[in-house]
C-alpha cells in the first residue's frame, strides 16, 4: 500500500484534512519513545487504498522539539510515496518557510492549499497554477473544513506517487549557493540519500547533521572562517533562513493579490484580542468562563434557578416513595434532571449514565450472577470485586469527557494560546510557563484528563513537574472525603457553625499551597533548568468544528475505556481479595473486613502513621483509618463506602454502643459518610488534628488508580514514573506530619520553619555552588 | 531599541536576535529573523504580541528584551 504522509504548520487546517480523508479508519497511537500522538488511517477513494500519516504540527524541520525530529525521521527514513504539504493560505509566507525545507529532499511533494475559503472572503486571490510554476510541484487549493478539492489533492498525490522527485532548493541566490553544492557533491559521493537536504542542514550547523557527517563539516567550517557577512557576520544560519524568507516574498508572495493595499486593517480576530488580551480585562474574563466551565460540569443547581425560585424537590412533590426511592420509571429520569433545581448538562449526563445506562446494566447482571446458585465466594467476586469495580472506574467516565470537550472547545476555537499568554508573567515566577495552567486548573476535575492534556507542555521537566503536582489539586471525588471527614468532625467534638465548609476550603488552599512549594523544589533540585521561553502563535479565532471536536473524544473514550479494563480492574480485584479474605484463605463478608489479610496489613503498616496522626496511638482499632487510605488507592469514591464498611465493622465487633445515633441503619443508610466517620472517631479517640491530617493526608498521596495509570504512560520513563510515587508519598507524609504535629503541639510550628529554612538555604547555597554535596555518598546511606 | 519598546503598528525591520540557538532556530521558523519585518501590535507590561507575516505571535518579557528593531 502507498504511503502518503502530511506535513504543516500547527493551525493550518492538518488534522482536520486527516479526519476528512480517513473518516472511520483513522487509529490513534504514539509514536515511539515520545508522548506525541501518531495518527494514521487509509484513503480508499484513489485507484487503490492509500494508507494516511498525519505527521505531528511543525513550523520547520530543524531538530530542536520532539515533532520536528519526528517529522523529519519520518520522511527521510521511511520514505513515504509522496508528502501533502498543507499550507495555510491566510499565512502565506510563513507557511512557505516549511515548504523549502521540504522541497530539499527527494521525494514527491504536493502542496495542498489549504482555508481557501477564508482568503476568498477577505476578497483576495491566489493564482495557484502560478505558484505550481515557481514551487514546481502540484498545488491543488482545497478547503478541508467544507471538505472541498479534496479528491483532486488525493489524485494529483496519487499521480506524484509514482515518480521520482530530485529535491530542489531556493537558496541558489544566497552567498551559500556554492559551499552547498560543494557539500552536495562530496555527499553523494558518500552515497548519502537526499544529499542536498542534508548538505543545507549541515551547512546551518544542524546538531544532528554535524553528528552524522563529522568529516564532511570541515569544508563548511574552512568556508565559515573565510566569510563575512555585513549583517550576519558569518552565522549560517540565520543566513539560511534569511535566505529562505527573501526567495519566499520575492518569487512565491506574488501569486497573493490582496484586495485591501491598506497594510494594517484589523481583522475580528485583532479586535476580539484587544479585549481577551487586555492587561485589565483579560484575566476576570477567563475566570468567568472558567467558572462557567465548571458550573456546566459539575453543579447541581444550574443557573442557580432552584435557589432563585425556591423550586421544590421530588420529595415535596411527592414524587418518591416512603423510604425516599423514586415512585415509578418516569420519577426515576426525572430524577437524572431535577431535584429541587435543574441539573447542570454535565451532572444530567453523568447521572443518567451511572443511574440508568451502567448502573441498570450492572444491576442486571448482579442479579444474574446470584440468581446463578454460585458460591459465595465466586458472586462476591463478580458482583463486588469485578463489577463493582468497573463501575466505579466508568462513573469517571461522563464528568471526564464532558470537561474535555469544554477545553476541546477552547483549544479549537483559538482562545487556549490567549489564556496561557495572559497567565505566563504570573506562573514565570514558579519556574512554569503559562501553558501549565490548564492541565492544573482541570485537575480540580480530574487528574486523568488533566494529566494528558500536559502534552501541550514543550519542555519536558516543566511537564514531569506539572504531572506530579496534578493530584494535589484535589479533584471532585476526593471532595465526598472531606466534606465526610469534615461533617463528623463538628460531630463528634461540637466544634462552631459552619466550621465544615471552612475545613473543606482550607483543604483545597492546602493543595494548591503544597503545589506551588513542590513545583519550586522540583525546579530548584532535581527537575533544574530554564524556563522555556514562551513563544507562541496566536491563531486567528475560529468556530470548533462539530466533527472534530467528536472524533477527539472518541480518542479519548477509547484510550480510558482500555485502561479501565486492564490495570484498573486488575488492582480493583486485588484489593476486592485482600479486603475478603483472611490469611487463613477464608472468604470474610463484607462486616468482617477487621479479620482480613488488608486489616492484617493495616494492623502491621499501622506503626508507620503513629508521626501522621492516626497510627499505633489510636490503640486497637486505629487499623481503620489505615484501611481507608488503601482502599482510596483504587479510587478516592470507595473511601466513602469503605468508611461505611468500616463503621459497620467496629458496630459488631468493636462493642460500642451506637444506638444513640439509630445503630446500624444508620450507619449505613447515610450516604455521606458523616456517620460513619463518626462511629470510627468514637472508636479510636482520634484527635482534630490527627483527623484533618487523615484528610491532608489522603488528598496529597498517590492517586487512584486511573490517575496513576495515566501518570505511568505520560511520564514515559520507569524511573521517572518510581520516583513520580516516592514524591506523592514523601510529600503527603510530610505533609501531614506537619498538619498533626503543629495541630496537636502549636510549638512545634518553630521547628518546621526552622527545617524549611534550613532546606532552602542549603538548596540555595548548593545552586550558587556555594556548598558541595556529596550526593553519591548521600544516595548510598 | 528592544522590541519591547518600539511604537505600535508600524513597519519595523529586525536587526538583532540576543536568543540562544534553540531559541533563535524557533523564531526563525516562526518568521522571525534578522532582517525580516515585523509590527507590533500590543504590548503590556513587558510581553509583546507581534504580526510577522500574516501570523500573530506572543513573547514573554525576557524575550522581547532580546530582538532588536530599528
Amino acid at each position: 500500500m502507498k504511503r502518503f504522509a502530511l506535513a504543516g504548520n500547527p493551525n493550518c487546517g492538518k488534522t482536520t484534512l486527516f479526519n476528512s480523508l480517513t473518516g472511520s479508519t483513522a487509529h490513534v497511537g504514539n509514536w515511539p519513545g515520545v508522548t506525541v500522538d501518531k495518527r494514521d488511517g487509509v484513503y480508499k477513494k484513489c485507484a487503490e487504498p492509500v494508507a494516511i500519516i498525519d505527521l505531528p504540527g511543525i513550523y520547520s524541520l530543524s531538530p530542536y522539539t520532539p515533532e520536528e525530529v519526528i517529522a523529519r525521521n519520518y520522511i527521510l527514513d521511511e520514505k513515504p510515496d509522496c508528502v501533502i504539504n498543507i499550507v495555510d493560505a491566510t499565512n502565506l509566507e510563513r507557511n512557505l518557510y516549511l515548504s523549502t525545507q521540504i522541497l530539499e529532499m527527494d521525494v514527491p511533494v504536493v502542496i495542498a492549499l489549504n482555508m481557501m475559503d477564508a482568503v476568498e472572503k477577505a476578497g483576495d486571490k491566489i493564482d495557484a497554477k502560478e505558484l505550481e510554476k515557481r514551487l514546481g510541484v502540484p498545488v491543488v487549493k482545497i478547503s478541508a473544513l467544507k471538505e472541498q478539492g479534496l479528491h483532486d489533492l488525493m489524485e494529483r498525490a496519487f499521480a506524484e506517487s509514482q515518480k521520482e522527485r530530485k529535491g530542489t532548493t531556493v537558496l541558489q541566490d544566497t552567498p551559500l549557493a556554492h559551499l552547498i553544492g560543494d557539500v552536495k557533491i562530496a555527499l553523494a559521493g558518500q552515497k548519502v540519500a537526499n544529499p542536498l537536504f542534508h548538505a543545507i542542514k549541515l551547512v546551518e550547523g544542524d546538531e544532528i547533521e554535524v553528528d552524522m557527517h563529522k568529516e564532511t563539516l570541515e569544508m563548511v567550517s574552512e568556508f565559515k572562517e573565510t566569510f563575512s557577512d555585513e549583517i550576519f557576520g558569518n552565522d549560517f544560519e540565520a543566513l539560511v533562513a534569511d535566505g529562505r524568507y527573501k526567495y519566499i516574498s520575492k518569487h512565491f508572495a506574488p501569486v497573493l493579490e490582496r484586495r485591501s493595499k491598506e497594510k494594517f486593517q484589523m481583522s475580528r480576530s485583532d479586535k476580539a484580542d484587544r479585549v481577551l488580551t487586555n492587561r485589565w480585562a483579560g484575566i476576570p474574563i477567563f475566570l468567568v468562563i472558567l467558572f462557567a466551565i465548571f458550573h456546566l460540569t459539575f453543579s447541581e443547581d444550574f443557573l442557580y434557578l432552584g435557589a432563585i425560585f425556591g423550586l421544590p424537590d421530588l420529595e415535596t412533590l411527592g414524587l418518591l416513595t416512603a423510604e425516599g426511592a423514586p415512585l415509578n420509571y418516569g420519577v426515576r429520569w426525572l430524577a437524572c434532571i431535577y431535584d429541587g433545581a435543574l441539573f447542570s448538562p454535565g451532572v444530567i449526563i453523568n447521572n443518567i449514565w451511572n443511574d440508568m445506562l451502567v448502573g441498570e446494566l450492572f444491576g442486571w447482571i448482579q442479579g444474574l450472577v446470584e440468581s446463578s446458585g454460585m458460591a459465595g465466594w465466586a458472586v462476591g467476586l463478580i458482583n463486588n470485586g469485578i463489577i463493582e469495580g468497573l463501575a466505579a472506574v466508568l462513573s469517571f467516565l461522563p464528568p471526564i469527557l464532558v470537561l474535555f470537550l469544554f477545553f476541546s472547545i477552547l483549544e479549537d476555537s483559538g482562545y487556549m494560546a490567549r489564556i496561557a499568554f495572559i497567565l505566563d508573567r504570573m506562573f514565570r515566577r514558579f519556574g512554569l510557563s503559562g501553558r501549565a495552567f490548564m492541565p492544573m486548573i482541570m485537575g480540580f476535575g480530574c487528574s486523568v484528563p488533566a494529566m494528558i492534556n500536559t502534552r501541550t507542555l514543550a519542555d519536558e521537566k516543566e511537564r514531569t513537574a506539572t504531572v506530579r503536582v496534578i493530584p494535589f489539586f484535589s479533584c471532585g471525588a476526593k471532595l465526598p472525603i472531606l466534606t465526610a471527614v469534615a461533617g463528623a468532625i463538628l460531630m463528634a467534638f461540637n466544634s462552631g457553625n459552619g466550621s465544615a465548609d471552612l475545613i473543606t476550603y482550607a483543604m483545597y488552599i492546602l493543595g494548591i499551597v503544597v503545589a506551588i512549594l513542590s513545583v519550586l523544589l522540583m525546579r530548584g533540585t532535581t527537575l533544574k533548568g530554564e524556563t522555556p521561553p514562551f513563544i507562541m502563535e496566536l491563531p486567528a479565532y475560529h468556530a470548533p468544528q462539530f466533527k472534530n471536536l467528536m472524533l477527539h473524544l472518541w480518542d479519548k473514550t477509547k484510550h480510558f475505556v482500555k485502561k479501565a479494563f486492564t490495570i484498573i480492574l486488575a488492582s480493583t480485584i486485588v484489593i476486592w481479595f485482600l479486603t475478603h479474605f483472611s490469611f487463613a484463605w477464608k472468604f470474610l463478608e463484607d462486616e468482617q473486613i477487621n479479620e482480613s489479610i488488608l486489616a492484617g496489613l493495616a494492623q502491621l503498616l499501622q506503626p508507620l502513621f503513629t508521626p501522621v496522626g492516626f497510627g499505633s496511638q489510636l490503640g486497637e482499632y486505629g487499623w481503620v483509618f489505615v484501611v481507608a487510605v488503601v482502599a482510596g488507592l483504587i479510587a478516592k469514591e470507595n473511601v466513602i463506602a469503605t468508611f461505611a464498611t468500616l463503621g459497620a465493622c467496629l458496630m459488631a465487633f468493636g462493642g460500642l454502643d451506637f444506638s444513640s445515633i439509630g445503630g446500624l441503619d444508620a450507619i449505613m443508610g447515610d450516604d455521606t459518610g458523616i456517620t460513619a466517620v463518626w462511629a470510627m472517631i468514637m472508636a479510636t479517640n482520634i484527635t482534630i488534628p490527627g483527623l484533618i491530617s487523615f484528610i491532608a493526608f489522603n488528598m496529597l498521596t498517590i492517586p487512584c488508580f486511573a490517575a496513576v495509570g495515566t501518570a505511568k504512560s505520560e511520564l514515559g520513563d520507569k524511573k521517572r514514573f518510581n520516583f513520580t510515587l516516592l514524591f506523592w508519598v514523601a510529600a503527603s507524609y510530610i505533609t501531614a506530619c506537619a498538619v498533626y504535629t503543629i495541630g496537636s503541639w502549636w510549638w512545634t510550628l518553630f521547628i518546621w520553619l526552622a527545617v524549611v529554612a534550613a532546606v532552602v538555604t542549603v538548596i540555595v547555597f548548593y545552586n550558587k555552588g556555594k556548598i558541595k554535596l556529596n550526593l553519591r555518598n548521600k544516595g548510598a546511606k | 531599541m528592544p522590541i519591547v519598546f518600539a511604537p505600535l503598528n508600524i513597519d519595523l525591520r529586525i536587526v538583532r536576535v540576543l536568543a540562544d540557538d534553540k531559541t533563535k532556530k524557533h523564531l526563525e521558523s516562526l518568521g522571525i529573523t534578522v532582517n525580516g519585518n515585523v509590527t507590533v501590535l500590543s504590548s503590556s507590561g513587558g510581553s509583546v504580541v507581534c504580526r510577522i507575516k500574516d501570523g500573530k505571535v506572543a513573547l514573554d518579557s525576557n524575550l522581547s528584551t532580546k530582538i532588536f528593531v530599528a
